[in-house]
């Protein structure tokens, strides 16, 4: 191609931004500075710090352990991470009123027979309807699980707050040699899921002007459900057909790699990171399990 | 010019698998350097199939048998992948959603040069020059998401010319697009033209926008044979005729020329452009008066509709206000069609007539019925809604039974249901489909097939909402004729377009929208002659465009549809 001149051909009136309302998952990050170090991290390195610990949690019992994790996780973040002042707001203020709330709908469900029933806690009688009582004993089994559940999250929070999903993608190609068929097509594929969200409202509304299906219950629901699914379907796989056939026109797949125009390196700090996590982590896992907390 | 031709087709036929007979067949071609091609044919000639083969998407990606050779820069597309010819051909689809695949434009741009394995200083160069080019490098970290139709057509072409490829395929680029998308994206393909660094491959069926642009034409006949191939000026003056006999669909200033012809006014050559078509009138020093703008047969019957301080608030309770406190009256009978730019509210205050989104109490009244608070089924007997898609619509699994399932909710005896379902199957042409899924249709019979369940109610009123978008001239203006022909029949059509042409052509009554609210209204040959289509920031179509400048006939100022200009003499009587 013969250099074409830059320059402006087309109207660049203003052209109106639709306004921010939902986080772009696409939306490159700005170079992170000063202390926001999980920014500057392999988003490798902020998941494999804390995997080991999120599938130990899941076999966790007692309330030290998660406490630990959430005060020490929310601590990370809110040092390390770039976030607006109502989401450390919301993490700091909301976490433990959602763990207490979450606690009595837990709780709730809990199966008596599971409960000491010499304890002290168990005694004492929070709420009572009729025969059924809301134990003190319960509403801490309730508590627990929604703790473990409140750290796991946390945990999660430490990739997913501070990376993109094209920056997992490079670093599933680049340094865990995933395809990158595989690991462009998957971030491609993301862009299905608002349109098809769109596309699902725009089909319940025909659907619903027909008048057609008036019926409730929720045989009907299902009913209504697949007929939804037929013309989405349709169109997902069109779409689909399309977004690939303009992918292969620019020779997506042609070669084994493809030029990376953003490295993805795995540095001696995300070593660290990682180590240091597992280090506390286990630190943690020790001194509750000595002192009989965990 | 000498050099060997780029693209290089040989008696190539085309047959998509499962489809019965090869369209296109037999098309010898060869196209050089710099060359401007328009490809034109009617619906089916198999012109987009002839595009996805000119980078090999067919044999490779597409299933479908090929014969005949192409040959892309010498090489036999069979031999070669498509990876390889992509450095040779960059294609630009039709629809902007279906090209994105990244978060941000640069990314985008990037993304076909990274695939070549092209070193990341080069792939910066071509992806900044690119979107120099198309105007978008100032957004560059913006998501596509963002941008317009128009936009992210832009941004399909620039990605398509950082492949740096030198031949440049455009398969209906501007058929997803509003007026202003199309004004963008033909903007830059005028400058890419006359650059003359790419040979540009077109198939456009909006000839309006693409003829001032394409130096080549290549016209295909519904059985997908290259019939005529020639200089496009000469093509389109020479050849009208025959390519109307063809379905192909002309220039609006080139139909009028012709019908004035008929009328013995001697037009030579034939124009191709309102500018054209304007300097031709002018050079007469007389003209017979036009016709008077008034249709005979429409009057104005008892209200059918009657907005009246409708809000609309989309997204919920705290969603933007899109529809602004409107007044509108509606009469039976009455062909009315809402014009105004994208985000001007037509949409909103449709959907809220028919009652797709709930408009407040009281402030909408359809035949006597209030859609806040009649249920879907009692309002289908009112106003029957047409959505842009017609599958959106479809509930049953077969022709017929979408039909009677409109019907069998209103519990209409099972007799009366099957001879209601078949008159309708009869009166668009689909009786011999009637077990068909409707999925299976073809675009045409869908779109008829969705207008036959809207009003097999026995709704008096139709509400449709961009039922030409994306559709060629051809199924448009059947569309419109076929909404025409209800509407002689007593049915009161609504309509939202943005192809005013078929505004002035077909509507009775146009509805001008801005920013959520009603600009103005009036008999479509006011609205169109006078000035609120530049206060709601639209161009005027083509016809009006042509007789708005005329200095010798100030009198055919406000002519804008065809039925306007003079009668045909008739030749006995």
């Amino acid at each position: 191609m013969t250099a074409p001149t830059a320059r402006k051909v087309a109207p660049t009136g203003p052209v109106p931004a639709p306004p921010p309302t939902q986080p772009d998952p696409f939306a490159e990050q700005h170079p992170a500075r000063g202390i926001l170090f999980l920014h500057a991290l392999n988003p490798l390195a902020k998941l494999a710090g804390p995997l080991p610990f999120m599938i130990a949690l899941v076999f966790t019992r007692g309330f030290a352990i998660p406490i630990a994790f959430i005060v020490l996780v929310m601590a990370l973040l809110l040092i390390g991470a770039r976030l607006p002042a109502r989401g450390a707001l919301a993490l700091v203020v909301g976490t433990p009123i959602a763990v207490l709330v979450l606690g009595v709908t837990f709780g709730v469900w809990v199966d008596p027979s599971r409960i000491d029933e010499a304890s002290a806690a168990a005694s004492v009688v929070l709420m009572q309807i009729g025969e059924w009582q809301f134990t003190l004993a319960a509403y801490l089994v309730g508590l627990a699980t929604s703790l473990r559940l409140a750290a796991l999250l946390m945990l999660s929070l430490v990739a997913g707050l501070t990376s993109t999903g094209p920056e997992f993608v490079r670093a599933m190609v680049q340094n865990l040699r995933v395809p990158y068929r595989i690991g462009y097509t998957a971030l491609a594929a993301l862009r299905f899921v608002p349109r098809f969200g769109h596309e699902l409202e725009v089909i319940r509304a025909a659907h619903r002007v027909r008048g057609t299906d008036t019926r409730r219950g929720p045989v009907a629901a299902v009913r209504r459900g697949i007929g939804y699914a037929i013309p989405l379907l349709a169109s997902a796989i069109r779409h689909a057909e399309r977004v690939a056939l303009a992918m292969d026109a620019r020779a997506f797949g042609a070669h084994a790699t493809r030029t990376e125009r953003t490295l993805s390196p795995w540095r001696v700090r995300d070593t660290v990171f990682v180590a240091a996590f597992w280090a506390i982590g286990v630190g943690v896992y020790w001194w509750a399990l000595g002192s009989g907390l965990g | 010019m000498p050099d060997s031709p780029l693209l290089d087709l040989d008696r190539v036929r085309i047959r998509h698998d499962g489809a019965s007979r090869a369209t296109p067949d037999g098309v010898t071609l060869s196209i050089a350097a710099g060359e401007v091609v328009l490809v034109l044919g009617p619906s089916g000639c198999g012109k987009s199939t002839l595009a996805l083969a000119l980078d090999g998407l067919i044999p490779h990606a597409v299933p479908a048998e090929l014969h005949g050779s192409v040959r892309i820069a010498g090489l036999d597309s069979r031999d070669h992948g498509v990876g390889a010819l992509s450095e040779h051909v960059a294609m630009v689809f039709q629809d902007p959603d279906a090209q994105v695949v990244t978060g941000t434009l640069l990314d985008e741009v990037a993304f076909g040069p990274e695939n070549q394995l092209v070193p990341v200083a080069d792939v910066l160069v071509r992806a900044e020059r690119a979107l120099k080019l198309v105007g978008l490098w100032e957004r560059r970290d913006e998501n596509p998401d963002r941008l317009s139709g128009g936009g992210r057509q832009r941004l399909a072409i620039a990605c398509a010319l950082a492949m740096a490829a030198p031949v440049l395929v455009l398969d209906e680029p501007t058929a997803n697009l509003d007026p202003a998308g199309i004004d963008e994206v033909y903007a830059v393909l005028r400058e890419l033209a006359s650059e003359r660094d790419h040979a540009i491959v077109l198939i456009e069926h909006n000839l309006d926008a693409a003829v001032d642009i394409v130096d080549r034409v290549v016209v295909l006949d519904a059985d997908g044979h290259l019939v005529i191939d020639g200089p496009a000026r000469h093509v389109l003056r020479e050849r009208a005729a025959d390519l109307l006999e063809l379905g192909v669909w002309l220039p609006v200033s080139t139909l009028a020329a012709m019908r004035l012809r008929d009328a013995g006014i001697a037009i030579d050559p034939l124009p191709l452009t309102p500018a054209e078509l304007a300097t031709a009138l002018d050079a007469h020093a007389a003209l017979p008066a036009p016709r008077s703008a008034i249709q005979v047969g429409t009057p104005a019957g008892d209200p059918a509709i009657r907005v009246r301080g409708l809000s609309v608030r989309r997204g919920g309770r705290r969603g933007p206000i899109v529809v602004h406190d409107v007044d509108l009256d509606v009469a039976a009978g009455e062909f009315v069609a809402i014009i105004g730019t994208n985000g001007a509210g037509k949409t909103s205050l449709l959907q809220a007539i028919g009652g797709v989104i709930p408009p407040p109490a009281g402030a909408v009244d359809v035949l006597g019925l209030d859609p806040a608070r009649a249920d879907a089924r009692t309002l289908s007997r009112r106003i029957g809604f047409v959505f842009q898609n017609p599958e959106h619509q479809f509930v049953a699994h077969s022709v017929f039974g979408e039909l009677e399932l409109g019907l069998r909710v209103h519990g209409v005896p099972e007799a009366d249901r099957t001879e209601a379902a078949l008159r309708m199957l009869r009166r668009f042409g689909l009786e011999h489909l009637r077990e068909q899924h409707p999925f299976l249709l073809s675009g045409g019979q869908k779109r008829r097939l969705s207008v036959g369940t809207a009003l097999i109610a026995g709704a008096p009123v139709l509400a449709l909402d961009e039922p030409t978008f994306g559709q060629d001239r051809e199924r448009a203006a059947e569309l419109l004729d076929m909404l025409r022909e209800l509407n002689d029949e007593g049915t009161t059509v609504l309509v939202i377009t943005h192809d005013l042409q078929l505004v002035a052509d077909y509507a009775t009554r146009v509805v001008v929208m801005q920013d959520g609210r009603i600009l103005g209204t009036g008999p479509t040959a006011d609205v169109l002659a006078g000035p609120l289509i530049d206060e709601a920031g639209l161009r005027h179509p083509p016809l009006a465009r042509a007789t708005r400048g005329l200095l010798n006939h100030p009198d055919w100022h406000g002519v804008s549809r065809m039925s306007q200009l003079p009668p045909v003499p008739e030749a006995s009587a």
